[in-house]
Parts: structure tokens; sequence; C-alpha cells
């Protein structure tokens, strides 16, 4: 059972803030998710050691510098940017 | 065949110069001036890339120059996949006005084809739904009942190719978001096996599913595409580098293939979509394909599976939105970690929301061994259930979708039963699978029916083949035509 203060808890670590409105709604979509994903704590698994599905190994290249990005462009798309720098207020 | 705008015809119509690229291109423009505010497919037209693009190819014809099959043929991308210069949103508040510095490397691939991008398409917010109705600009409208969903959630796409607004699109599926809307809007939507076409460029929902994959009105475009865009790319680490053209495969016999059929597909399917599925099957049978009953008692957990863990790779990925690199950040606030809550909680729908929570909550202390641990476990067990299969079968059938598409308005009401939706189409992506779907007649409804061919892993050629041979056998029967957007 999905309490308010786990929404709370769950929408604080998840850096979300949430309505008074809002939290008897999000909560009871909680518990029906969460219900409906508890089939599987039912079912047994008979993989244990299951880590990598797709069957991939890690790719790897020389550590070399490679032409990257123009600093002016990656800046474009921030609300606020300064000296070359992304620019974050302290309050707005 | 009815398949009037299908890439091979457009491409013959451009090559013996009885339209121009130009004039196919403002075709297609005007068709989405006309008819786009009824489907709601396009969030975003492109017309002067897709004029820049059209003229080079005229130029090319003019200079006497052979073209390439998809030259010139006019085409859309789903919202989340990023074209520098053009806004890619996701369908989200988060990202308005975000205009991508790089192209996506399937956009790159076909760019350098000429392709003839028309716009940016609908799509669920972020990917997450299978209605489209979580986007930021209400949902794509089905071609065939503007009064029930496009699906989702490439539901954009699907509006657009099957209401000939484009000759096809890419999209991207995470579980079963191409070949969903293809089933609900009567074409074709084919899923390649996670690691044939890069994901660079494609924004990130949950990364061990998400699979980019070509929206067609046949067959024999989605080969066509699939061998454009899959490539080996340095820039995913994912990329397999394995390739086999699919398009020179077509027209092989299938005589005495063996195509699996696990009756855990066939739960809950509603009558009148098992009888088209059934006659396809006969039609399989006609080709002499030999079926083989299975059972593959895991299925019944790839909902919930695909949900832990997808939401669980979502909570990830989108902690990215803090409103400080890109997107949207709220207007006020009073520390740092207010402007982050803020811009997060109102950048981000309802949906999002819930998936991202979701997500944190089986990541979290005291639930990740009972949750996400264990829904890992059960994803191995799925993958080998399938691989025991395919030692029984050389492909697997089973309906694309239990339904036909239903009427707009549902997601809101009920988010786990819209999960539901997508019972047939997650497990290919637990397994990481090929998968396409293909028309296969229409319900008591009216609507469109799709098939679902399945195969083991990297056996495009053969999947692609033998919906190919069904599509080409089925002829009518298995086609709905459209009346919207462009005919030639």
């Amino acid at each position: 059972m999905v309490t308010h203060e786990d929404v709370l808890k769950i929408a604080n670590l998840a850096k979300l803030s949430v309505a008074p409105e809002e939290l008897d709604g999000l909560t009871k979509d909680m518990n029906e998710i969460i219900a409906f994903a508890d089939t599987v704590s039912a079912a047994s698994a008979d993989v244990s050691d299951f880590d990598n599905i797709n069957g991939l190994s890690n790719v790897f290249r020389e550590d070399v510098p490679v032409p990257s990005y123009r600093r002016e462009d990656i800046l474009k798309n921030a609300e606020s940017s300064e000296d070359g720098y992304f620019l974050v207020r302290r309050r707005r | 065949m009815g398949k009037y705008g299908t890439i091979a015809r457009l491409h013959e119509l451009l090559t013996t110069r009885q339209i121009s690229c130009a004039e196919l291109a403002k075709k297609y423009l005007d068709a989405i001036e006309t008819d786009n505010g009824r489907l709601n497919a396009y969030v975003k037209a492109t017309p002067e890339t897709a004029l820049a693009a059209a003229e080079k190819v005229d130029a090319k014809i003019a200079a006497g120059r052979p073209i390439a099959p998809l030259e010139g043929i006019p085409m859309t991308l789903k919202d989340n996949i990023s074209t520098a210069g053009i806004e890619t949103t996701c369908c989200s508040k988060i990202l308005k006005g975000y205009v991508p510095i790089y192209d996506a490397t399937v956009w790159s691939l076909l760019k350098r084809q000429n392709a003839v991008l028309l716009g940016k398409t609908n799509m669920d917010e972020f990917a997450m739904g299978s209605t489209c109705e979580t986007s930021r600009f209400g949902g794509a409208k089905n071609p065939h009942d503007t009064g029930r969903v496009a699906g989702g959630s490439s539901g954009g796409v699907a509006a657009a190719v099957g209401g000939n607004l484009a000759a096809y699109g890419l999209g991207s599926d995470t579980g079963g978001s191409i070949r969903q809307p293809a089933s609900f809007c009567g074409i074709v939507g084919f899923k390649p096996t996670y690691g044939a076409v890069s994901r660079y460029g494609l924004v990130a929902f949950a990364s061990s599913f998400d699979q980019i994959g070509p929206i067609t009105q046949s067959v024999e475009d989605a080969a066509l595409v699939y061998d454009a865009i899959s490539a080996y790319d340095e820039m995913d680490s994912t990329s397999s580098g394995r390739k086999e053209p699919a398009l020179p495969s077509l027209g092989n016999d299938i005589r005495g293939k063996k195509i699996g059929i696990a009756r855990e597909y066939f739960d809950g399917v509603r009558e009148d979509v098992n009888g088209a599925i059934r006659k396809a099957l006969d039609v399989f049978r006609s080709l002499g394909a030999e079926t083989v009953e299975l059972s593959m008692p895991s299925l019944k957990y790839s909902l919930p599976v695909y949900y832990i863990l997808a939401c669980a790779e979502a909570s990830s990925n989108l902690g990215r939105y803090d409103g400080i690199r890109y997107g949207y950040q709220t207007a006020h606030y009073t520390d740092r970690n207010d402007m982050v809550c803020k811009t997060r909680s109102e950048g981000f729908g309802a949906e999002v929301k819930r998936r991202i929570l979701l997500g944190t909550y089986v990541l979290s202390a005291g639930y990740y061994d009972a949750y996400y641990k264990k829904a890992q476990n059960l994803r191995g067990t799925i993958v080998r259930a399938f691989e025991n299969a395919f030692q029984k079968c050389d492909l697997m059938l089973a309906p694309t979708v239990p339904m036909t598409a239903f009427a707009s308005g549902r997601t809101a009401k009920d988010p786990v039963e819209t999960y539901l939706t997508d019972i047939c189409t997650v497990p290919v992506n637990i397994a990481g699978l090929p998968g396409i779907s293909v028309p296969c007649g229409t319900g008591a409804d009216g609507m469109p029916v799709g098939l679902q061919l399945i195969g083991p892993k990297f056996s495009e050629a053969a999947v692609l083949n033998a919906a190919n041979r069904y599509e080409l056998a089925a002829r009518e029967s298995s086609f709905k035509a459209v009346k919207a957007g462009v005919s030639l």
C-alpha cells in the first residue's frame, strides 16, 4: 500500500513537486500501478545471473581528443548563459 | 492494390519525369495544410527543408543522373528524432524551443539520400503512451475514423503515412510504439533487432528497449527504409554492425517454414481480431508454411516486467531535464532545488510524472530487489523462452494488438487499462527481437487489424520476406484504403 507520505518521498527523490490537490489522484494511480507490478514478486524466475540481455560488450576507442560541438552552439539552448558558462541564478 | 503512395511508385513517377520532385513535395505539403487539422499528425511542418532537398533531386534528374530509391521521397520523422536546426520536443513542454545542434544518425543517413523531410510528427510525450494522447499537442487521429486514436506512441507518423501525408516515416518502438499505431492505422510498422539501427540522436526513454524503425505503406517499403538506416555507428555503443540487407531476400519461398503460434498471445484477444489473424494463418499455410503450436507461460509477466524496467530506465534518463542546459525553465524559484523541482513539475505531463515516480519507486531502497531485480530476472526468463521457441520454429505469428483502434479520450481515465493495449507488443522489446505489424483485414467495426511476425535476433530479412509473401498473397483483402491526403 503506497501512502501519501510514500508518494511525497518518491517525488522528492525524483525532483518532482506534488501539489496538494494532485496527491490523492497520484497516490491512487501509484497504488494501481504497483498492484499491477506486484504480479512479478510472486513469480519464480529461473535466471539469477542475469545482467545483459542484449548480449553486448563494451566498446572502447583510444582516448584521443576529437573535435566536438562548439561551445556557443551548445549554449544556445540554455535559458541563460554568461562568459561561456551555463548561468543558474540563486533565485528568480 | 490501392497503395498509390508507395516509395517504389513515387520513385517511378520521379524517374519517368511524370512529376518533378518539387511538385511532389508541394503536393504533400499542400495536403498537410488541408488535412492536418483533422488528423493532427504533424506538430511541425518543414517546407523549406523539404523543398531544398527536392530541388537538389530535380537538378540531378535534369542532369540525367540516376537517383537512389529513397531520393526525393517525401517523409517524416517522429518528434523524438533529433534534427539539427529543427525543433525537437518529444511533444513535451519541457523541451519546448529545444533545437538540436546535431542530427540523429538515422536522419543523417537519409539526408545523404536527399530524403524530403515534410515535418516532425506527433507522439505521446517522451513516447510514453499507447494512444498519442499524452502529447502536449493532443493526440493524432486515426485516418480511418477521426473519432478514434491513431495509436501510440508513434501515432503521428502512423496517421501521416496512413493518411497519405507522407510516403513513409521513422518512429521509435520501446514497447510497441511503431507496431501498435501501424496496426491501428492499417499500415506496416517494423521494429528491428535491438542494435540493428543506431539510436544516436533518439531522445532516450528506456535505453535497453528503444529502437528506431520504419512505418510504411508496404512491406517492400519497410525493407527499403530498413536497409537505408541500418549501419554500424560508433556513436551508439550498442550498435551491432551486423547487417544483412533485407530487400534482396524479398520474394524467397516460405514453403516449409515453421510458424510458431504461442497460445499466450491469444489470451484476451477480441474475437473478430482473432478471426482476422486465423484467416491470415490460412494464407501462410496456402504459401506452404507449417504452423507449430507453442506454449510460453512466462509471457504473462511481460507487461509488468516491461513497465517496471522501462519506467526505471526512464526515471534515470529523464533526470537530465533540469531547466539549466536546454528546454523549459520555471519563471520563479527560491533556490536551485526549487528551480529543478518546479521546472520538472511544470514541464512534464501527468503520464510522464507517473512513470518517473514508478521508476523511482522500484529503484528505491527496500523495493529494488522485489521489483527491479525480480523484473530483470524475469526478463532473462522471457529471453530464454523465445530462444527455446525458435528452436521449434522459424518465425512466430501473433496479433499486434488484441483490439482495433478505440475511441479517443481513454488514456486519462485509466492508465493501467491503457497499458494492457501493449500486451502483444512488449515481449519483442523485452527480448530485443525484430517484429513487424502487417495489415490483415478489418475487425467487426471496420477498423484495420494487424498481424505481427516475430523472428530471432537479426532475422530481419526472413521476417520482412515472410511479411511480404503474406502481403502479396492476401492482396486487397488485407488492406483498407483511406480517402485522405495525397492521391496520385
